[in-house]
């Protein structure tokens, strides 16, 4: 039975590409076109469910398959990289849950998303999505579960960004997204350094690496997958974009981030629980992790007014309460705690909507002493600022620094290079007027005003021909102290920018990582 | 600007608070959403005639109030607009003089009516430049005709171009558009934008001859082109500036000058701090100190908020600390501070309340109602709100004018600032507010880039100033006086195409026959245009329902009560009850149903055996001075008190999972471990089979609760009076009696009783919806009208009521006998009202009744399937049920029901008008006997009451359906329940109010027929007698007709004019046996028939 275990995965995938093909030839377009989608969707989701509850069979009478083969995916020197799959008692049943919880979800979004203009768009996506999250459980090694990984956070940009025509959804779900790459680079890293070190990267392998890595090689390997984790899980201080990932529809809310992708991170923890218990530092960054993001959730969990915000908070503090059982050795506790915790949750943001009307009284508020603790209040209303100040940290000196980078292309690297600026007669009625009445001096254009010239050469000459003419112009011309005032006065102004540029935070760092640079 | 230190703060306190009270009309109005009651919309323009008011919110609010263009286009392609209704429409109104000839062509007259008719029909819209090149080289739109033009336009162009030499269709649409351009003056040649980077001296002079006049020419001194820059930058600034206040705020300039919108920051910060304020107890931790004011609670919060500095905004803690504690002084100085005049701050704020008209709304609404569900301690004053809004606005504003121009953020400051850099202005204005081609965009974006960085000189300002006023002035862009190829050329070209005139016609205009056309066309701007439309697509409807009014008069059963009926049913006027009345009838003809005001003439404070608290049952407007509790039977008591612990047990234990696992962190892991297994399996069974899981989960819970057999406790020994403040428990015999009697007085039911009279109430169940009291009873404030339907029947069974109803003339008969009893409109299930109580001798009739009532039962949930489109086609009627019932019981269903949908007309009559026709679920049925009421008293209570509410739900509909992005609330699928008392999209977006794009897919935007059979004197007393009506109806907020209760005559009300005599072609209308017959195989809304069903059975 269990050699059919690779149309798990492949099933939704399938379901996925006929969805897409489907729309893209027209077939299942429109309200008409419900109907296929779904019965692609829901059917291929089923016998994938289907298939793993006959394997489960099987592996309750005769035990957990275990590592499986299917052939080798890339081959080169000596490494090779083996289609593979991990079914022992934990892959099997996340399997089962990822299975179920999804053809559950794709279920209520038949209904749900009946007439939303991107149906059949959302149907891909989820099918996509689960494809991803079996992926990711069953996955024999590091670089199949590295593929779901990302297929997940593609899924995940999609739905965020569901309805894209607005923009605090774009900008959610872009967000989200290149939080999630830094976790993305380090299970590359991770990736990378097991195949340097243990010249594998399936899961057994990586896990016995211990017998025969020192223990900073096991620390550095565990630590760039506890990377990967601690942002796909949304844990501190990636957190915040799983706040802002709540603008798709109700039921991908309830599947990404209530029940399924927030937990990915905490099952590659359970996964590489070996890896993990050779390195007490690391563990204890679990329960540092884990237990401070459990107590931010919970805090601002207390403070939030809609319900999708409260959910999601609640969630988090769950799930650093997993990491932090994993922290303290429980990894079998945190695997069951997880697979609560996503059935609970799912059902719980399914019926996120009604939830208004499940409740009898008012929730209980907090105790007396700290109601009135205005800071904490404010704190927590402003979750902690983990958001603002990874704009202040990170976002906006990037920006910044590309838009330098920006002007410093338009202003000194196209000059040089000669690029096309205006290579016009005249580009305006007001350059036609001034030649017409023989006043060429007033002609004003970032190319200079004597003529044109092309290229490097070409805008040398050009550049040597207008230095006269300015000469002339500035110094003879006008004479005096004028033309020099004028000049010593732009002098200094280029001299002051050039300062207030490099006393900005953003040179200051980039002048650090040179230094850096240079100095390793 | 005016010194607002003359102004005594008295005086301004009264300001701001009539301010705050305008609010109401211009701000959505909408309750917290478990309160949801249907009603105008646009309440606030109530005063105003229907189009005006239209107009007026749409110049406030932005928000355009009919259907747009393409769905009326869609309505006459599939018949349900035709040519006549808008010839018609346009005939009669006399500003259109519509019968006036324009111009001749080819020897026939062409009339205003014609032009607008091609106007309408087809879009007539300016194109840009690239359109326009697009349309000549890809589409071939200089040899052939418009796709769009009719087969009869194209003949006869045709043959008009053939009598002028032109044999071929691209010789005579060649030929119309150089005869466009020369009647015109224009010239036009293929230019593409880019070109302009390269202008020839030939273009550049014929270009400055077009735009620069002689005496400017004269003037000595500065650059020609500067000058007109200057003057253009200065009227532009001049208008933009104008529009500060009423139209625009400090964001809102900004956003004009800079692309970037404050509110996207200012947003989030600001709904946090509200939502946290106002939040009815979804949050375990609300801000403290709520009794001090949100104003006080915010500044606390500000004082120790890290944002700011994060944000980078400069002197935050001074700015903050130095506020004012009082919010209005907060207010005032924020006001003085922007430098606006005084006159303008009430526009101001007005404005700034707009940009977010969702929780500002919510807010005032708050503001309105304090102590709103038990918030006693929350101080709501929307002072605080005005307050935090300005300060917040301030301190981004500062910011980014320091940014952008290290200048302060004050409109005398940036106004000062772009005096001295008036081509800087232009760019910006033009780059965001106007369209223009790539390669400018893309100069303008580096230029804003520098200028942001490092800033810039004013010469490269003004060189791309030059380069857009350049291009805005050649022929690829369009011109915005005189006529223009793309503006006026284009139009007149397609608009000839359509009424086939051909290019020599066109030559032969003269400069006044075209102004005239322009003007035509013009003159249809879009609400207008709009207008026309409506009224087209209310007339088509009109039509089919008279005529079908026509058609059966005289045909209905019950017109006077000769025979006695096996039983009466008194339903509520809700469209959603004409189905089962038909069905019901249909299968019994010896019943006779009635319709009224669903919360039958008893405004009551109900609290039902497991409330805590009491609810108002009546219509919004009335407030109950009455209260009723609904108690277990006599010896019943220690039943009753188990089932209420059990039924708290049950409830705890709900709240524990629902709230805890959200509000705990280590419990929650508890509780989570132990509910995970069982919620997954009623996931499972909730999606796999939602009805049998329900009725399990309902059998379970009844047999753990035990039901109680309970009786209301409507009487009062107590005859002090009872008012709204100090409501009385009970009602003495005195009001029992006026209640009944009024009640069946306006029914029109005074004799002819039939044992078994039923008060149907109704309601509507669904799962996951937050809406759910948009599909309630709108004459029971959105709530269930059962328990009114029950006080109603106990009043009218007790002897006493019996006895004194005989004294004052009505004559109930001893074996007649009340009952009440509750439908539910989404699942179709009827529940009785103290059936232990009724007469033996009755109860085979009652039997016989209940078996009718199954067969319509299955008869509505048949028919309702038809427009639901996930139910099976064709069903049979038990499946069809069976769909009704699971949907209703489906949580992943986000259209339980359809709710009042298909609502577009309103009978006011005896049932006798309406009985024998198919009205496709669309009328409201208003039982009313004009033959009891000569002097209009009655009708005149009955139109007070039910105008509002049928106005109320049709309007509601109306504006949720035309505009759903600004006047609904989107669709239910992104939604997320905010505070408990609204819903947002996402975590951080405005408030959404109004109807969900579910509720209203399928409702066709009109407003309400309403047909009064009565005689026109007495309607017309009526209407002279009642402002509140002289609004609804003078303002053509409704639309009124009366029908001869004697005679096949109706007459049509018209604002202004009175009554005529409806003309319309009557035509026989199809007739079936039943209702299915007419309806199956139908999706969508269907004309009226009449049916012939006859009592075979009976």
């Amino acid at each position: 039975m269990h050699k059919l275990a690779w149309l798990i995965p492949l099933l939704p995938l399938l379901a996925a590409t006929a969805i897409a093909i489907g729309y893209i030839t027209g077939l299942n377009r429109g309200e008409a076109g419900e109907k296929q989608t779904r019965r692609i969707a829901v059917g291929a989701a089923l016998l994938s469910l289907l298939l793993v509850l006959l394997i489960d069979g099987f592996a309750l009478l005769q035990g957990a398959p275990g590592q499986l083969r299917f052939g080798t995916w890339l081959h080169s020197g000596e490494y090779a990289i083996k289609l593979s799959f991990t079914l022992d008692a934990l892959g099997l049943s996340m399997t089962t849950l990822v299975a179920l919880l999804s053809v559950l979800t794709l279920r209520f979004s038949v209904n749900y998303m009946h007439r939303e203009l991107g149906y059949q768009r959302f149907f891909m996506v989820l099918c996509l999505f689960m494809a991803a999250m079996l992926l990711i459980v069953m996955a024999g090694n590091a670089l199949l579960a590295f593929v779901g990984w990302e297929l997940a956070g593609v899924s995940s940009y999609l739905l965020i960004n569901y309805a894209f025509d607005r923009t605090t959804a774009s900008i959610n779900a872009s967000r989200a997204f290149v939080t999630n790459r830094i976790g993305d680079a380090g299970f590359i890293i991770a990736i990378a350094l097991s195949l340097f070190w243990v010249n594998s990267v399936e899961w057994p392998a990586v896990l016995s690496c211990s017998t025969t890595l020192e223990k900073l090689q096991v620390g550095l390997i565990a630590a760039s997958f506890l990377l990967a984790a601690l942002a796909k899980s949304a844990q501190l201080p990636f957190s915040p974009w799983i706040t802002r990932a709540l603008e798709g529809p109700t039921p991908s809310s309830a599947i990404f981030y209530g029940a399924l992708m927030v937990h990915a991170g905490a099952y590659l923890v359970i996964r590489l629980e070996p890896l993990f218990e050779q390195v007490p530092v690391l563990m204890l960054a679990l329960v540092l992790f884990g237990g401070g993001t459990a107590v931010y959730g919970f805090l601002v969990g207390l403070v939030q007014t809609d319900i999708k915000s409260g959910l999601i908070f609640s969630t988090l503090g769950q799930v650093g309460l997993i990491f932090l059982e994993c922290g303290l050795g429980w990894f079998t506790f945190a695997a069951w705690h997880l697979a609560a915790h996503a059935a609970w949750r799912a059902y719980q943001f399914l019926s996120a909507p009604a939830l208004m009307h499940f409740m009898g009284r008012p929730s209980r508020p907090v105790p007396r002493w700290l109601a009135h603790k205005h800071w904490l209040y404010t704190a927590c209303l402003q979750r902690f600022w983990v958001d603002s100040l990874a704009d202040w940290l990170l976002v906006r000196p990037t920006r910044a620094l590309a838009q330098d980078t920006q002007a410093f292309d338009q202003q000194v690297v196209n000059r040089l290079v000669g690029l096309p600026g205006s290579a016009s007669a005249v580009s305006s009625l007001a350059q036609w007027e001034t030649i017409k009445h023989g006043q060429a001096s007033r002609i004003v254009g970032d190319s200079g005003d004597i003529g044109h010239g092309r290229g490097a050469v070409g805008r040398l000459m050009e550049a040597v021909a207008s230095l006269l003419h300015w000469f002339e112009e500035h110094l003879v011309l006008k004479g005096g102290d004028e033309g020099i005032f004028n000049l010593v006065q732009r002098l200094g102004n280029v001299l002051m920018k050039i300062e207030s540029l490099l006393s900005e935070p953003r040179y200051l760092i980039l002048l650090i990582v040179i230094t850096f640079i240079v100095v390793l | 600007m005016s010194d607002a230190h003359t102004a005594k703060p008295a005086d301004i306190r009264a300001l701001l608070r009539q301010v705050i009270e305008h609010f109401e009309h211009i701000l959505p109005a909408q309750a917290a959403i478990k309160e949801f009651v249907h009603h105008n919309t646009l309440h606030g323009f109530q005063q105003l005639p229907f189009p005006q008011a239209l107009a007026a919110a749409h110049k406030v609010t932005g928000a355009y109030g009919y259907l747009p263009e393409e769905q009326f286009h869609a309505c006459y392609r599939t018949g349900r607009i035709s040519r006549e209704d808008l010839e018609q429409v346009l005939d009669a109104d006399p500003e259109l003089n519509a019968d006036e000839d324009i111009l001749d062509a080819a020897g026939e007259p062409l009339k205003r009516r014609d032009i607008m008719l091609a106007a309408l029909l087809h879009p007539l819209k300016t194109i840009t430049g690239c359109q326009l090149n697009w349309q000549i080289e890809e589409l071939n739109a200089l040899a052939a005709f418009q796709p769009d033009v009719d087969a009869a336009s194209r003949m006869r162009l045709l043959d008009a171009a053939r009598e002028h030499g032109q044999a071929d269709e691209a010789t005579a649409i060649n030929d119309l558009w150089t005869a466009c351009l020369h009647t015109l003056g224009l010239d036009h040649y293929l230019l593409h934008p880019e070109e302009l980077l390269d202008i020839s001296p030939e273009q550049a002079e014929m270009m400055l001859s077009t735009v620069v006049t002689e005496e400017e020419h004269s003037e000595p001194g500065q650059l020609l082109m500067d000058r007109r820059i200057d003057r253009e930058a200065d009227t532009l600034m001049e208008s933009l500036f104008g529009q500060l206040g009423h139209d625009l705020t400090l964001a809102g300039l900004l956003k004009t000058v800079t692309g970037e919108d404050l509110m996207d920051t200012l947003r989030p910060l600001l709904i946090r701090h509200v939502g946290s304020f106002l939040d009815q107890g979804l949050a375990a931790w609300n801000a403290p100190d709520r009794q001090l004011g949100f104003y006080a609670v915010w500044r606390e919060s500000a004082m120790q908020d890290l944002a700011w500095v994060f944000e980078e905004l400069p002197d935050w803690r001074d700015s903050i600390d130095t506020l004012p504690d009082d919010p209005l002084d907060a207010v005032l100085i924020e006001l003085k501070w922007l430098g606006l005049a005084e006159e303008q701050w009430a526009a101001y704020l007005e404005r700034l309340a707009l940009e977010l008209p969702g929780w500002s709304g919510m807010f005032l609404w708050r503001h309105n109602h304090p102590g709103y569900d038990g918030l006693e301690q929350v101080q709501v004053d929307m002072v605080d709100y005005l307050a935090v809004r300005l300060v917040l606005e301030r301190l981004f504003a500062q910011r980014l004018c320091r940014e952008r121009w290290t200048i302060e953020a004050s409109f005398d400051v940036i106004r000062w600032y772009f005096r001295h850099n008036r081509a800087e202005f232009m760019v910006r204005y033009t780059v965001y507010n106007r369209h223009l081609p790539e390669y400018l965009v893309t100069l303008a974006q580096q230029l804003l880039n520098c200028s942001a960085l490092c800033g810039t000189d004013s010469t490269q300002w003004l060189h791309l100033a030059h380069m857009v006023w350049t291009w805005q002035q050649s022929p690829v862009s369009d011109r915005r006086f005189g006529y223009s190829v793309h503006r006026s050329a284009w139009r007149l070209f397609r608009l000839a195409q359509h009424l086939g005139v051909c290019g020599a016609d066109i030559r032969d205009l003269d400069r006044t026959t075209i102004n005239r056309i322009f003007n035509c066309v013009d003159s249809l701007d879009p609400e207008r245009a709009g207008f026309i439309w409506l009224q087209a697509y209310e007339r088509h409807y009109r039509e089919q329902l008279f005529n079908a009014l026509v058609n059966n008069h005289g045909r209905g059963r019950w017109s006077a009560r000769n025979t006695r009926p096996a039983a009466q049913l008194v339903f509520c006027m809700d469209d959603r009850e004409e189905g089962f009345r038909r069905h019901l009838e249909e299968h019994n003809p010896q019943l006779e149903t009635l319709g009224a005001a669903g919360f039958f003439g008893v405004a009551i404070n109900w609290r039902g055996l497991d409330d805590s608290t009491v609810t108002p049952l009546c219509p919004i407007v009335v407030v109950p001075a009455h209260e009723i509790r609904e108690t277990p039977q006599s010896g019943q008591e220690a039943a009753g008190v188990q089932h209420g612990k059990r039924r708290q047990q049950r409830l705890r234990l709900k709240d524990l999972l629902h709230q805890e696992t959200r509000r705990n962190l280590l419990g929650s892991t508890l509780l989570i471990l132990l509910a995970a297994p069982a919620a997954l399996a009623v996931l499972v069974g909730k999606l796999l089979a939602p009805l049998p899981v329900s009725q399990l989960s309902d059998k379970l819970r009844n047999a753990f609760e035990r039901v109680v057999p309970t009786r209301v406790n409507i009487n009062s020994k107590d005859d002090r009076p009872a008012t709204p403040e100090e409501p009385r428990p009970g009602f003495t015999d005195e009001e029992q009696v006026d209640r009944v009697q009024g009640f069946l007085r306006n029914i029109g039911l005074q004799s002819g009783f039939a044992p078994l009279v039923v008060m149907m109430g109704h309601g509507s169940s669904s799962q996951n919806n937050p809406h759910l009291a948009a599909y309630d009873c709108g004459a029971c404030s959105g709530r269930h009208g059962g328990p009114n339907a029950r006080v109603f029947a106990t009043m009218a069974n007790r002897p006493e009521i019996r006895a004194l109803l005989r004294e004052r003339g009505c004559d109930i008969p001893e074996d007649t006998w009340f009952l009440g009893a509750e439908h539910d409109t989404c699942d179709e299930c009827i529940s009785w009202y103290d059936l232990d109580a009724l007469p033996p001798a009755l109860e085979q009739s009652f039997n016989k009744l209940r078996q009718d009532l199954d067969i319509a039962v299955l008869g509505s949930a048949h028919e309702r399937s038809r427009r639901l489109a996930s139910a099976p086609r064709d069903p049979a009627p038990q499946q069809a049920l069976r769909h009704i019932m699971g949907r209703a019981r489906d949580f992943s269903q986000v259209r339980p029901e359809l709710g009042h949908a298909t609502n577009a007309a309103a009978f006011i009559g005896r049932r006798s008008m309406s009985q024998g026709a198919f009205f496709d679920r669309r009328v409201f049925l208003i039982s009313y006997d004009p033959t009891q009421d000569p002097e209009g008293t009655v009708l005149e209570t009955i139109l007070l009451a039910v105008g509002p509410v049928g106005a109320g739900i049709n309007l509601e509909y109306y504006f949720s359906t035309v505009n759903n992005e600004r006047y609904g609330c989107g669709s239910k699928i992104a939604h997320n329940v905010a505070g408990l008392f609204g819903v947002m999209e996402g975590t951080s977006s405005d408030l959404r109010t109004g109807l969900p794009k579910q509720m209203i897919e399928i409702h066709e935007a009109m407003r309400l027929q309403v047909v009064i059979e009565a005689s026109i004197e007495v309607v017309t007393a009526v209407y002279e007698r009642q402002p509140p009506l002289q609004e609804l109806i003078g303002n053509g907020w409704l639309l009124l007709s009366v029908k001869d209760p004697d005679s096949e005559a109706i007459h049509i009300f018209t604002p202004g004019a009175g009554f005529t005599p409806w003309r319309g072609n009557v035509a026989p209308l199809p007739t079936v046996q039943r209702s299915p017959e007419w309806y199956n195989g139908h999706e969508g809304p269907l004309t009226p028939a009449l049916i012939e069903a006859e009592a075979t059975h009976a």
